[in-house]
């Protein structure tokens, strides 16, 4: 693999709302991005697609806001698993509670970004994570 | 001459030789015997002579005998001994005997001597040849010759040191008795059978107003005397009456009591003296007792009114002695208790009363009592009826008059109403404070909740103005611009709710944040439009405070100042002086100005006076709520048109 060349992601999308999928897959569309984004309403779902690990995702987009398991359960469940606990997990969230940003790191996030009311804000957002990403070296399974 | 004549002659002469003859017979005779008689007498004077001398070498008293220029002739064995001189090897004067203060009483002695032929009961102090002082006592006498002149002096000499050295002692103790009865503190009346006094002292004069010497009185009679002093008492003719009563019976008395006019409390005693068999008077004697009787009196009142708030007192009180054992318990104790006093005497309190390890605090506080110490403890327990109640104590060490230790007395309140509010108000902040964290998080989740839609309405704006692009006329685009701005203020006015709600949970840890730094750095982060500058005036201080919270107060009123700015040249001015326990902040602005009658309202939330894309009325709310919390205060001074001041105090 060329390192010029950037990677294509798999990308693990744990999210409820249904506008906020619905942004996600719009912004890889109109920015033309190859990344594949593997869709999870809830963590509950989402542990049920990472217990197969038959295809790991790279990254993992992860939601704090939703019913059920919450972000931060996810987020402990995931990181006291030998092998899932490897996946960059970037929070995408609207809290900005102090307490859950903290609490976060302190359980291990490899980014902790925002969601920003204006959509050509998310856009940018989203684009920069991608295109971070796309450039590092991922532990391919 | 006739022969006859001549015969006569002859006869005569013959007989008158024969009466010679005859006569000096009879005085040969007679001296013969006057010779016998003399030489007998001779014979008789010596003997009594040598009896005498015996007698005088012989006799215990010194014995001296001296010519009268007091040249000592004699001395017997005793006076050899006395003054320890022998005079067959020296000569002796008795002048070199006279003590030098008794000199001058020996020359009178002697002159008397002289002239009367004697002296008796002389007494003097006298050297002896050791330097040694004796006192003696001397009787003497001259001795005449035939012709009735005086040829020497002779004395009989006693040592009288001890007998004298024993009289003083008596005369010393008599003196000091006297003294002290005279002076003693009681009155004294000592009267013979005819109750004449014998003795007195300055005490009963001064009791009985008596202006006389003690000695004037003796031989004075008492029952006379008594008719007059009788006026001196309250009662004065159960005084007289009791005074003869007593005299009556002639039997020790004891503690009688008299109450005089002046206020005086006498006790009076009265006691037949005897000796052996013998009387020897009565004694009466008055002391005054006032001081004595009003000092019982007041202590009898002072124990009266205590003993009256113990008992009336509405707190408990227990006395136990060093083996914590039930003394005495008041009536409220016995009420609080459930227990009467019967039922707890002699019982061990801190095994009684207390539950849950309260005997084991009690034998603590025991100790504490025994080392002198007093304090207050809570303490559980257990009424006689089974009850749970909380007593607070406080407990003081018990003292004998000796200042030892006896035991301890505690004081008891029930508190139980008081702990009960003191547990609800424990369990209600504990739940105020889950139901505040509640509260917190119930803020965030929903500010998110309600964000989230806002964020999906703006992006499918977006998306319809994208797919429809060019389809859309200028006002719908319009109406969705207008669309994006409500969604905005929307946001904003949820995130400030937030804030708001968030400031009121202070859990974060004050630290000392430098506020010259932290306005420093707000200015780098604030968008300052062009025409606006901020200065400051004074170098600012460091307070301990929150920091996330200082900084959000100064970003608030500085975004105030910049939005409300209509000057083409905006000018904002931050300054501080120090007070003696706080930090006055100003921050001035050029801008609107508020009008006075909107001083108080614009700090209250949701109270924004010009609507605004970007006001929401709960930045000035978040302003004060944190001034607030930093114990400080917050005020305005504005003119419209002019501009505004917003004064606040940090504490130091």
């Amino acid at each position: 693999m060329s390192s010029l060349m950037s990677n294509v992601l798999k990308v693990l999308l744990i999210e409820d709302d249904t506008i906020e999928v619905m942004k996600l897959n719009r912004v890889i569309k109109s920015l033309n991005l190859k990344h594949q984004i593997v869709e999870a309403n809830n963590g509950e779902d989402a542990l049920d697609i990472l217990k197969k690990k038959e295809v790991l995702p790279d990254i993992i987009l992860l939601d704090l806001n939703m019913p059920k398991i919450n972000g931060i359960e996810f987020l402990g469940i995931l990181k006291s698993d030998e092998t899932l606990r490897y996946i960059p997990t970037i929070i995408l969230t609207t809290s900005n509670n102090q307490k859950d940003l903290l609490e976060c790191y302190k359980i291990g996030v490899a980014g902790y970004v925002l969601k920003p009311l204006k959509y050509e804000d998310y856009v940018k957002k989203i684009e920069k994570i991608f295109a971070y990403w796309s450039i590092n070296e991922l532990i391919k399974a | 001459m006739s022969q006859d004549q001549l015969d006569i002659l002859k006869r005569a002469l013959e007989r008158e030789k024969a009466a010679r003859k005859a006569a000096e017979k009879i005085l040969e005779e007679k001296s013969r015997e006057l010779f016998l008689t003399s030489q007998k007498l001779e014979l008789l004077l010596e003997e009594k002579s040598s009896q005498l001398q015996g007698i005088f070498e012989n006799i215990v008293d010194a014995y001296v005998v001296m010519d009268l220029e007091g040249k000592v002739l004699k001395l017997n064995e005793a006076a050899t001994k006395l003054f320890g001189y022998d005079i067959s090897k020296e000569s002796l004067n008795v002048q070199n005997l006279i003590y030098k203060d008794d000199y001058d009483y020996a020359m009178n002695s002697f002159h008397q001597l002289k002239t009367n032929g004697f002296f008796k009961d002389y007494e003097a102090r006298v050297y002896t040849k050791s330097k040694e002082v004796k006192w003696v006592h001397i009787n003497a006498s001259v001795v005449f010759d035939k012709k009735k002149r005086p040829i020497a002096a002779q004395g009989i000499v006693r040592d009288i040191t001890d007998q004298k050295a024993s009289e003083e002692k008596l005369i010393e103790s008599e003196n000091r008795l006297a003294a002290l009865i005279l002076n003693l503190d009681s009155g004294i009346v000592l009267e013979d059978e005819n109750r004449n006094i014998v003795l007195t002292n300055k005490k009963f004069c001064n009791l009985f107003n008596i202006n006389a010497q003690p000695d004037d009185l003796i031989g004075i009679d008492c029952t006379s005397a008594s008719e007059q002093n009788k006026m001196l008492f309250k009662d004065p003719e159960a005084f007289i009456e009791r005074m003869k009563a007593i005299d009556k019976d002639k039997q020790l008395v004891i503690g009688d009591e008299l109450e005089m006019l002046d206020g005086k409390i006498l006790e009076r005693n009265y006691m037949p003296i005897t000796i052996g068999e013998k009387s020897k008077g009565f004694l009466w004697t008055f002391t005054d007792v006032t001081l004595k009787r009003t000092y019982r009196k007041s202590l009898e009142t002072q124990k009266q009114k205590y003993y009256g708030i113990i008992a009336n007192m509405h707190l408990g009180l227990v006395e136990v002695n060093n083996d914590d054992e039930i003394l005495m318990i008041n009536q409220s104790f016995s009420e609080m208790s459930g227990y009467t006093q019967d039922e707890v005497l002699g019982k061990k309190a801190g095994l009684l009363f207390p539950i849950e390890g309260g005997s084991d605090i009690i034998s603590e506080e025991n100790k504490k009592r025994q080392q002198g110490q007093s304090n207050s403890y809570e303490l559980k327990v257990k009424t006689k009826q089974g009850h749970i109640r909380y007593w607070l104590i406080s407990g003081a060490p018990n003292y004998d008059l000796n200042g030892e230790v006896v035991g301890s007395i505690g004081i008891h309140l029930d508190i139980t109403d008081l702990k009960t509010l003191e547990y609800q108000k424990e369990k209600l902040l504990l739940e105020l404070e889950k139901s505040n964290n509640e509260l917190q998080e119930y803020a965030h989740i929903v500010s998110h909740d309600l964000k989230s839609p806002l964020r999906s309405i703006d992006a499918l704006i977006n998306w319809i103005k994208e797919d429809n692009k060019g389809k859309l006329d200028d006002v719908s685009l319009q109406n969705f611009n207008h669309i994006e701005r409500t969604l905005e203020k929307m946001e904003l006015l949820i995130s400030d709710i937030l804030d708001y709600s968030s400031i009121g949970a202070m859990n974060d840890e004050k630290t000392n944040v430098d506020i010259a730094v932290l306005v420093d750095d707000l200015i780098k982060i604030l968008y300052v439009p062009e025409h606006v500058s901020i200065s400051v005036s004074n170098k600012l201080p460091s307070l301990k405070g929150d920091k996330v919270k200082l900084q959000q107060l100064f970003q608030n009123l500085i975004s105030n100042a910049i939005k409300f700015i209509d000057k083409p040249e905006g000018i904002i001015t931050i300054d501080v002086t120090s007070k003696s326990d706080c930090y006055e902040f100003s921050i001035s602005d050029n801008g609107i100005g508020i009008e006075k009658q909107f001083y108080d309202k614009i700090f209250k939330i949701f109270h924004a006076l010009n609507k605004s894309k970007d006001s929401t009325g709960i930045g000035l709310s978040i302003v004060k709520k944190i001034v607030n919390q930093h114990e400080g205060n917050i005020w305005l001074e504005s003119e419209l048109g002019k501009g505004t001041t917003f004064y606040f105090t940090l504490k130091k």
